[in-house]
């Protein structure tokens, strides 16, 4: 841990501490974590940007079905290619945390389920998040018959105000009400 | 742009840091600011808005004279200076065009005003961002749909951030950094509103000067530096992350509840083994009485517990009587009976607080039936990382959305028949689980009977053949305790539920039915039996509860090994159509909740007990951590982990808790301790230990008071029916509020509603001006870009008005609970002026 400790500066250190859910330890190991994903000669630059291929190669995201969409929602790159600097690498940590709230949980995670990033769940954002989580291939997909009345089901339940899509006040709504929420939505180091 | 050369002097890193609020509390040590003169009096805040013209100036002026207002902020107090930061930053963010694709939803977290009195000020913050999110979707292309120029919305989010941070430099410190904090915000954005915040206190504080406020601003920053540094330590001292993790990471959170609890559980036993090896056995170990054991050791006493152990401090009777000690006196009558209290007590205490606090997160909260949209939405475990995890997870959860669907569509059609036949089905398996239940008791029953009669027989307790005797109760106890829950489980396969937490109650009820009839069997043979046939029968009933641990521990063993290990080799090996076998996480808990109670009901008879039971979870959690990994596959079904958990623990507390305390309670009470052994001997019940004591403080004088809440509360029957009656008036009143809670929802459900379907009429309508003004347009093409403002008010169609008559309009306050579709009646009106304007 000494080496990571001299690599990150004593009031960066506590300003990350302030700012995110994370402890020291945590930030340290993600600092370590993260150095290792650049090559050597970036090392020493704090901005630096990771390309999004090479964040999705940590165990903790490889297999995740919405790992694309977790470094796109967190990325701040202009150029919108979900490369992730160490600040949003630690804001994606700090969003997975143990002691994150719900409503930040319920945020981000609404923000990774909208897929198009209009600000609400329609019937397409739903039938992409449904094909993550059934798989991608055709003979693991629904039936174009059970999508519907699948998402129909969805929308019946949780649109509040029967305007056809789920916005984030519904979503939370419905997340509220799911206790298992807080702790499946977790990502450690 | 030469602005960027003094950006390099305020880098903002060393700016934001935590260390700067030292140096800026402790050059302007004698500045007084008070947290909350702003958001109480209205008032005030308009002295703020009055002292502080150019900060004002700043965040009013519009987004093109920015370079003119700058003049102003040259003059400004050094505190001010991060705020010119911040703008340059925005100013540089405008510069590359893209703040406003990246950053527009972030910054729309602020919204307007909030009303005074509002409870909690970061909740109503984060509801107000929530909104903003549906106001700004998608950074803002959508608004350009809707005939915003990219100016308004600048100069709306600017206007928006100002707010929020007037609003955050209102609170104090600690709960600026947890709002802060909690700001659905990338760091970089969160680093610019806090060094904006900062700057609005410090200006703030240039006003108000006292040295008191500063001190308390250095102490509570100390006081949040050593909160940090616990929580690090804490975490760091958090036993088996690492294990959790890969569990976790494998088999996901249902499967963790378990080892968890395995985790909670051996915490109790910590803090149990702790205070009664420090309050009684210490003392009694310091003082040894003066005698000599007779039995040397022989190595089967570590499975019997009796022989050489019988005379230690491991059971009740290895413990002296009255005072031990001379010059600081020890009495082991009250510290025993204290101690053992006071540890219920804290466990009882822990119990209720973790219920209560596990119910009302994951029940009261919690949907009533269960539905798609949460297995879609919520239920995906992030924690899961394993790949071939992940693949069964996407399977299994198919299937099971597939099977919702198609039950969906069939509904539930029951003949007469069909359901004669359920019925019966199950009325004959609860009657063989009753029966079984009943069956095992009866058994244990006849066995201690004729064991009684070997241990009276006085020549018997030496010989080493008695001694493995003894372990024939508690082996067969263990085997019931073992064998019926698998024929439970065979049983339940029989039996079809239709929804299958159902399933998963009902299995639960039964093992909880036989665990706590087979333990209440054994509770009356000792009461009713042991007690009055035995000399030291305090020490018997500790070695056969020391036996039931031990036993219960190597069941346990066993249990992994057929239950998992043979399973999985049958089931890969001879008959693939079985499978690999899940982990059974209910019938695990259940057994942990099992050997739980018996260490509660063991306290009083044997109080090292704990440590047997602290080294038996210790060996159990690697145990089923390697046999889990080695053996078992994931849960097919994933589902409420989280109310299981619950159910785990109102079930810990309820039968399992309140039945061992009711059991020390009893033995204390009323049951006659053996005249020659143990700290109670020659007393007729224990407790009389406690009034021969208050009969001694009698004599002493200043200790009056215990005995006078001892005479007057806790042998007063009226102070205890007092005690109920105010108990139960106070349920009533919650019961009551609840049921107005409950009508209060139903009413708030039926506003979202209407609310909705006023914002559909209104969608409807606006998607009808933006049609007739393609139409203008093309007449028109001109003058059609053009930004208005919102002050130039016009009425264009009647129904509007008369349908947000009373609602705040867009520049006054629109608080929390204004719904988006206000925002989007808004949008709709202006464009209908813009309309109007146009037609003109």
């Amino acid at each position: 841990m000494g080496t990571t400790a001299s690599q990150l500066p004593k009031d960066l250190l506590s300003e990350y501490q302030e700012l995110t859910f994370l402890t020291k330890q945590e930030i340290l190991l993600a600092h370590k974590r993260f150095t290792e994903l650049l090559a050597k000669e970036d090392r020493s630059s704090t901005s630096q940007r990771v390309p999004m291929e090479k964040v999705l190669t940590m165990p903790e995201l490889k297999s995740n079905p919405f790992r694309k969409r977790i470094c796109h929602v967190f990325s701040t790159s202009e150029a919108k290619d979900g490369s992730l600097t160490f600040e949003d690498f630690l804001d994606l940590l700090s969003a997975f945390s143990d002691s994150a709230t719900l409503e930040i949980k319920s945020h981000y995670a609404f923000r990774i389920f909208d897929f198009d990033d209009d600000g609400t769940l329609d019937c397409g954002d739903l039938e992409k998040l449904v094909n993550c989580l059934t798989g991608e291939t055709d003979d693991t997909r629904l039936t174009p018959e059970e999508m519907r009345q699948l998402i129909s089901n969805i929308l019946e339940e949780s649109d509040i105000d029967k305007d056809g899509t789920v916005n984030l006040s519904e979503f939370q709504h419905v997340i509220s009400r799911s206790p298992d929420f807080v702790s499946s939505f977790k990502i450690v180091l | 742009m030469s602005f960027y050369n003094t950006d390099g002097i305020f880098n903002p890193a060393y700016h934001d840091s935590e260390t700067l609020e030292i140096h800026r509390s402790t050059s302007r040590r004698s500045h007084h600011y008070n947290p909350y003169d702003m958001d109480q009096e209205p008032w005030q805040r308009g002295v703020f808005h009055d002292a502080l013209p150019s900060y004002n100036e700043q965040s009013r002026a519009p987004w093109d004279s920015r370079q003119g207002s700058w003049r102003t902020a040259d003059s400004m107090a050094m505190g001010l200076i991060p705020t010119q930061q911040g703008s340059l930053r925005w100013e540089h963010n405008r510069t590359n065009g893209g703040y406003q694709t990246s950053s527009a939803v972030d910054y729309s977290t602020a919204h307007q005003e909030q009303s005074p009195g509002t409870p909690p000020i970061d909740r109503s913050m984060r509801q107000r961002g929530t909104r903003k999110m549906s106001l700004f979707p998608g950074g803002g292309v959508a608004l350009g749909k809707l005939g915003m120029t990219e100016e308004d919305i600048r100069e709306e989010i600017e206007n928006e951030e100002q707010d929020l941070v007037k609003e955050l430099a209102a609170m104090s410190s600690r709960d600026q950094i947890r709002a802060i904090r909690e700001l659905p915000m990338s760091i970089e954005d969160k680093k610019h509103i806090r060094s904006q915040v900062l700057a609005c206190k410090s200006s703030k504080r240039g006003l108000h000067l006292t040295c008191c406020t500063d001190c308390s601003e250095q102490v509570s920053l100390s006081f949040r530096r050593c909160g940090t540094t616990m929580v690090s330590a804490k975490q760091a001292m958090e036993l088996w992350q690492g294990t959790m993790k890969e569990i976790g990471g494998k088999f996901g959170t249902g499967v963790l509840s378990y080892f968890l609890f395995l985790k909670w559980l051996l915490m109790f036993n910590i803090f149990s083994f702790l205070v009664n090896f420090g309050f009684i056995t210490v003392p009694q170990l310091v003082q040894p009485p003066n005698k000599t054991a007779n039995v040397g050791f022989r190595g089967l006493e570590l499975l019997t517990g009796a022989g050489y152990f019988n005379e230690t401090v491991m059971y009740y009777g290895g413990y002296s009587d009255g005072i031990i000690g001379t010059q600081p006196e020890y009495d082991m009558q009250l510290a025993y009976f204290f101690t053992i209290a006071a540890y219920l007590v804290l466990c009882g205490a822990s119990l209720i607080y973790s219920m209560a606090r596990s119910f009302q997160r994951n029940f009261v909260l919690s949907y009533p039936a269960s539905g798609s949209a949460w297995r879609l939405l919520c239920s995906w475990d992030f924690k899961v990382t394993n790949d071939k995890a992940i693949r069964q997870r996407k399977n299994n959860l198919r299937i099971q959305l597939k099977e919702s669907l198609s039950e969906k569509l069939q509904g539930i059609h029951m003949t007469t028949s069909e359901k004669l036949k359920q019925f019966g089905i199950h009325l004959g398996t609860w009657l063989i689980s009753t029966g079984l239940a009943a069956g095992s008791c009866a058994a244990i029953y006849f066995l201690y009977q004729s064991n009684l009669e070997v241990v009276k027989d006085p020549q018997a307790p030496t010989s080493l053949l008695y001694e493995a005797s003894t372990l024939l109760l508690p082996f067969v106890v263990s085997l019931f305790n073992l064998v019926i829950p698998l024929l439970y489980s065979l049983l339940n396969k029989a039996e079809r539920y239709s929804n299958p937490r159902m399933q998963i109650y009902v299995i639960v009820l039964r093992n909880v039915l036989l665990k706590m009839s087979i333990l209440g069997i054994l509770c009356y043979y000792w009461m009713h039996d042991v007690a009055s046939n035995i000399s030291c029968w305090e020490s018997f009933v500790g070695q056969d509860l020391y036996r039931l641990v031990i036993m219960d521990f190597f069941f346990i063993m066993f249990g992994s090994f057929f239950g998992e290990f043979l399973r999985n080799v049958i089931g890969t090996k001879c008959l693939p159509s079985l499978g690999v076998p899940e982990f059974d996480v209910a019938r695990n808990v259940l057994d942990l909740i099992y050997a739980q109670t018996l260490a509660w009901i063991g306290i009083y008879f044997s109080p090292l007990l704990p440590v047997i039971q602290l080294i038996k979870l210790f060996i159990t959690f690697y145990l089923k951590k390697v046999s889990l990994i080695q053996n078992c596959q994931p849960p097919r079904r994933s589902g409420r982990a989280a109310q299981m958990q619950t159910i785990f623990i109102a079930l810990l507390f309820f039968p399992s808790f309140v039945g061992s305390l009711s059991m020390v309670a009893y033995t204390v009470w009323s049951l006659k301790p053996s005249d020659s052994c143990g700290p109670f001997q020659g007393l007729n019940t224990t407790f009389e230990a406690v009034a021969l004591w208050m009969d001694r403080e009698e004599n002493i004088p200043g200790s009056m008071w215990a005995v006078w809440i001892y005479e007057n509360v806790i042998k007063s029957e009226l102070f205890f029916f007092l005690l109920t009656l105010i108990f139960l008036v106070l349920i009533y009143f919650f019961w009551q509020i609840t049921q107005g809670r409950k009508l209060l929802i139903v009413l708030l459900r039926e506003q979202i509603i209407n609310e909705g379907k006023d914002k559909a009429f209104l969608l409807m309508k606006l998607q009808n001006l933006q049609k007739a003004k393609k139409t203008t347009a093309s007449l028109q093409p001109t003058n059609a870009q053009q930004p208005k403002r919102f002050d130039v008010r016009q009425h264009i169609e009647p129904d509007y008005d008369q349908e947000f008559e009373g609602l705040p309009r867009p520049e006054e306050d629109i608080g929390p609970s204004v719904p988006s579709a206000l925002i989007q009646a808004m949008l709709a009106r202006r464009m209908a002026e813009e309309e109007e304007e146009d037609r003109y």
